[in-house]
């Protein structure tokens, strides 16, 4: 827990590795079964995000625009092209929800959604999520929040038996699944808001690519209010998981950090065996556990002697932190793109808020990056070792698959970063 | 004067055939239907290749968040490859409401402390122009400062699709770039490249071979392109226009202001690439020229020939359905039968009445155009008995379930498919999808289904 760094005065950003809030709200929604995200934009921003996720997750995108024009950027407050949208959706597909989430150009010219959004005759969620602000992890956290307080039915009983995970956004399909399969192992029923995967898990089948295909369904959505508990995942979570808890007074919070290692997981599994009165967790778990503990001793030769840069969005990046740290790696450099209760408490010397170009100014602090796809090229020219994490990763496939998270994905993790490193190094002495 | 385009005059582009007729492709997006890109991704596709230039997007985070770095338009510029860079202001809701442009200045400055470009392009976008940020005064003040090219470039997302992006690209380039500077000398072969963006070396499969005809590039927009010899694209003897009809506009201002004739063409296989090169040669007037170029084409296609061979004997009475967009419509189709595979059906929903009319040319009467391709390919695949589908992504499960090889037409963005070599590339990557035995396999049924 170092420095942190919030404003580097530059008036620009050089090779980011921000993403929009609108990016961030387009996979919220496509973590709910049958959902029409609607992007009320100019059409590029859709298409842009559209061929963004399309590349990274190697599957279809469902996703539409009201495609605002000049002229109806100035005539219309949003009424037109949103009424219209969902008239033209509705000619085409029938969705069980349409997700409704702004852009920087409606924003800046004041459109009325909420307003809009009530006389819309089909179920909606709306929420705002400006591109001038915040994130991609905010970006799900608002829409992730809006879900909640729109759909989210008051209860004052509780299933006891009856578990909400709400996971940020960087943790992908297979890691929500992982997060899912822990909370039943314990005899729990998880349900994940958003749910990625069952939607974006790159599956074979018949895919609607006009809606999504799996996630959540609205009906459950609706019935969350008679969860016993609430896991929360990342701080961009928390805010989600407050509007989820005024639902039921009956209703136990319970707050991650992230999941990443061998403490967080320990906590994690405390959790619930507390909730579900087990005492001895399933033997997969406990020999899980003792793969870590044997992982992080196998690691720690390779890894306690490399020195990382860690280019992440803040809850991503705790949790990475938080690996390698316990496995004696240094993360001297940790690069972030909003501010977050998170960077405090990263395990980095110094966390940056800021893009790509700060981090290749500090090149002589870090031996290995991990970071997203657009780290590649600064790895090839600084000559760093390299581990790809975070969205968008363009260059390999399998994306939706990877697990860093809990006792499983922690090991095997440290095994990924202890073998890039040690080729690094060979190769430098060569 | 205001150096913003004037968008209704480039949405008539007389250059372009159904402007005359009554069928409208320019018209303004469908809420709620709309695929494709905006106006903003149009420019940023026709300028960013010029990789000596910093290419600043003035806007909030998606517009470059989600595309810098996305296409591999290559460059033998020796300087740092600033395409392959993402430049924003990334504006805040205060520049929003108190205005970008200090915000806007100070990145300019900014860049040419730090990376010294030849030029800098300023792209507004849907935010900034809306706000009001007057660019073209900062692009003006700035350019005096710097004593550089500083060229704004007025194609907010909202104003259009891709396509008319490209042309508000070209248009920048024309009021601030063509013609503000001599070359240092000239030949009767000078030639411009439009709308060749190199993509995966494209244009390197076949400009070793203008080199050696004497044919010389001044200039091109923008694919390996140069801000310096772009200044000096006046001077040409001939544009030609390289799959690209969105950038007509600028063809046809050229020929009226500098008497530039062009060509439109294609080096996509075995037969356009050919005639294009040839094409060039007859255009540029030289029966000296016209001869050296038949004989290069001669020696070229019969060292492609027999590098073809073995995959000819793998295609042969081997169908494909193909669908795609645009110009690959014909495209992609016209170099599928120079390998001796028959195209029974290609896409054109997504195309122009032009492309359509070649599409139907290169098919001839039996091949059928699919205006609904999503809904006629699968049945269509059966009743030709087509051995391959050449589609995107979403198509894939189609093939599966037809029990026939895919090939994703997108790979192109990572290969080169253009001219003679690009299409042993492409003989290779058809002849491992027909060999594969994946597409077969993951057709099996899991134990438990009966």
């Amino acid at each position: 827990m170092g420095e942190v760094i919030n404003k580097t005065g530059k008036p620009l950003q050089v090779n980011p590795i921000k993403m929009s809030q609108p990016m961030g709200a387009t996979l919220a929604f496509l973590g709910i079964d049958g959902c029409m995200p609607l992007m009320h934009s100019a059409q590029g921003c859709t298409s842009l995000t559209k061929v963004y996720y399309t590349r990274h997750f190697s599957e279809p995108i469902a996703i539409q625009t009201t495609a605002v024009t000049d002229a109806l950027a100035v005539l219309d407050g949003g009424d037109y092209s949103i009424t219209e949208s969902v008239k033209n959706i509705g000619k085409k597909v029938t969705p069980s929800l349409i997700g409704l989430y702004t852009t920087g150009l409606p924003e800046t010219k004041g459109d009325d959604v909420a307003g809009i959004a009530a006389k819309v005759d089909s179920p909606i969620v709306y929420v705002n999520t400006p591109d001038y602000e915040g994130g991609l992890e905010t970006g799900w956290g608002l829409t992730c929040k809006a879900i909640i307080e729109q759909l989210v039915v008051a209860k004052e009983t509780v299933d006891k038996k009856k578990v909400v995970i709400l996971p940020h956004v960087n943790l992908q399909p297979i890691e929500v699944e992982k997060l899912k399969d822990m909370v039943a192992a314990f005899g729990l029923e998880p349900y994940a808001l958003p749910d990625l995967s069952t939607s974006l898990d790159g599956h074979l089948g018949e895919k609607q690519s006009a809606i999504s295909s799996g996630g959540i369904a609205v009906a459950d959505i609706k019935q969350l209010g008679d969860a016993a508990l609430v896991l929360s995942v990342g701080d961009s979570m928390l805010k989600s998981a407050a509007a989820l808890v005024v639902k039921n007074p009956n209703m136990e919070h319970h707050h991650f950090s992230h999941v990443s290692g061998l403490e967080a997981t320990d906590d994690f599994v405390a959790v619930l065996m507390v909730a579900s009165g087990i005492d001895l967790p399933r033997a997969n778990i406990v020999r899980w556990r003792q793969r870590l503990q044997d992982a992080m001793l196998d690691s720690h030769f390779s890894i306690g002697q490399t020195r990382f840069l860690v280019a992440a969005e803040p809850d991503h990046l705790a949790g990475i932190c938080q690996s390698l740290y316990e496995a004696g790696g240094k993360v001297t450099v940790a690069i972030t793109t909003v501010d977050s209760t998170q960077l405090a408490k990263v395990r980095a010397d110094k966390v940056v808020v800021g893009d790509l170009e700060d981090a290749e100014k500090l090149a002589d602090e870090y031996d290995f990056i991990i970071g997203n796809f657009h780290c590649e090229a600064l790895a090839h020219r600084l000559h760093k070792g390299l581990a790809l994490r975070g969205f968008p990763n363009w260059e390999e496939v399998g994306n939706q698959l990877k697990n860093d998270t809990l006792y499983e994905g922690g090991a095997y993790f440290l095994f990924e970063c202890a073998n890039v490193a040690e080729v690094w190094r060979a190769h430098k002495i060569s | 004067m205001s150096t913003k385009p004037k968008i209704k005059e480039l949405l008539n582009e007389t250059g372009c055939a159904h402007n005359t007729s009554k069928k409208i492709a320019c018209n303004a997006p469908t809420p709620g239907a709309t695929t494709g890109g905006c106006a903003f991704e149009g420019a940023q596709i026709s300028l960013f290749p010029y990789a000596d230039a910093a290419h600043l997007v003035h806007g909030p985070m998606t517009c470059i968040a989600s595309s810098w770095e996305t296409r591999a338009t290559k460059t033998r510029w020796a300087g740092r490859d600033l395409t392959q860079m993402g430049f924003t202001t990334d504006i805040s809701l205060n520049d929003v409401v108190f205005s970008g442009e200090e915000k806007l200045t100070k990145a300019i400055d900014y860049i040419m402390e730090n990376y010294s470009p030849e030029a800098v392009f300023v792209y507004s976008t849907c935010v900034t122009a809306m706000i009001g940020d007057d660019i073209d005064l900062i692009c003006k003040q700035a350019a005096e400062k710097h004593k550089v090219p500083m060229v704004p470039v007025h194609a907010p997302g909202f104003v259009g699709g891709k396509n008319l992006g490209s042309r508000l690209g070209g248009e920048a380039a024309l009021r601030n770039l063509i013609g503000t500077k001599e070359p240092e000398k000239t030949t009767p072969f000078d030639i411009n490249l439009i709308g060749e963006y190199n993509v995966t070396g494209d244009m390197w499969q076949y400009s070793h071979l203008l080199d050696e005809l004497g044919i010389r590039v001044l200039s091109t927009l923008s694919g390996d392109g140069r801000v310096a010899d772009i200044r000096t694209a006046h001077r040409a003897k001939l544009n030609v226009i390289v799959c690209a009809k969105s950038l007509i506009s600028l063809t046809r201002k050229m020929e009226e202001r500098f008497g530039i004739p062009s060509i439109s063409l294609s080096f996509y296989g075995k037969r356009d690439t050919s005639n294009s090169l040839l094409q060039i040669a007859k255009a540029l007037g030289d029966a000296d020229l016209i001869a050296r170029t038949e004989a290069v084409i001669a020696r070229e296609e019969a060292k492609l020939e027999a590098k073809l061979k073995p995959y000819m004997q793998v295609f042969a009475g081997k169908k494909a359905v193909l669908n795609t967009g645009g110009n690959k419509s014909w495209a992609i189709a016209s170099a599928l039968q120079d390998l001796g595979i028959e195209v029974v059906a290609t896409a054109v929903k997504k195309a122009t009445e032009t492309d359509r009319e070649k599409a139907r040319e290169y098919l001839g009467e039996d091949g059928v155009l699919m205006m609904n391709p999503g809904a006629e390919q699968a049945k269509l695949i059966d009743e030709r008995g087509a051995h391959l589908l050449l589609a995107g992504g979403r198509s894939l499960y189609t093939a599966i379930k037809k029990g026939i090889a895919f090939a994703d037409v997108n790979q192109e963005k990572k290969k080169s498919y253009g001219a003679y070599d690009g299409l042993l590339n492409l003989a290779e990557d058809l002849k491992n999808a027909l060999e594969n035995p994946a597409f077969k396999l993951v057709a099996r049924r899991a134990p438990w289904e009966k």
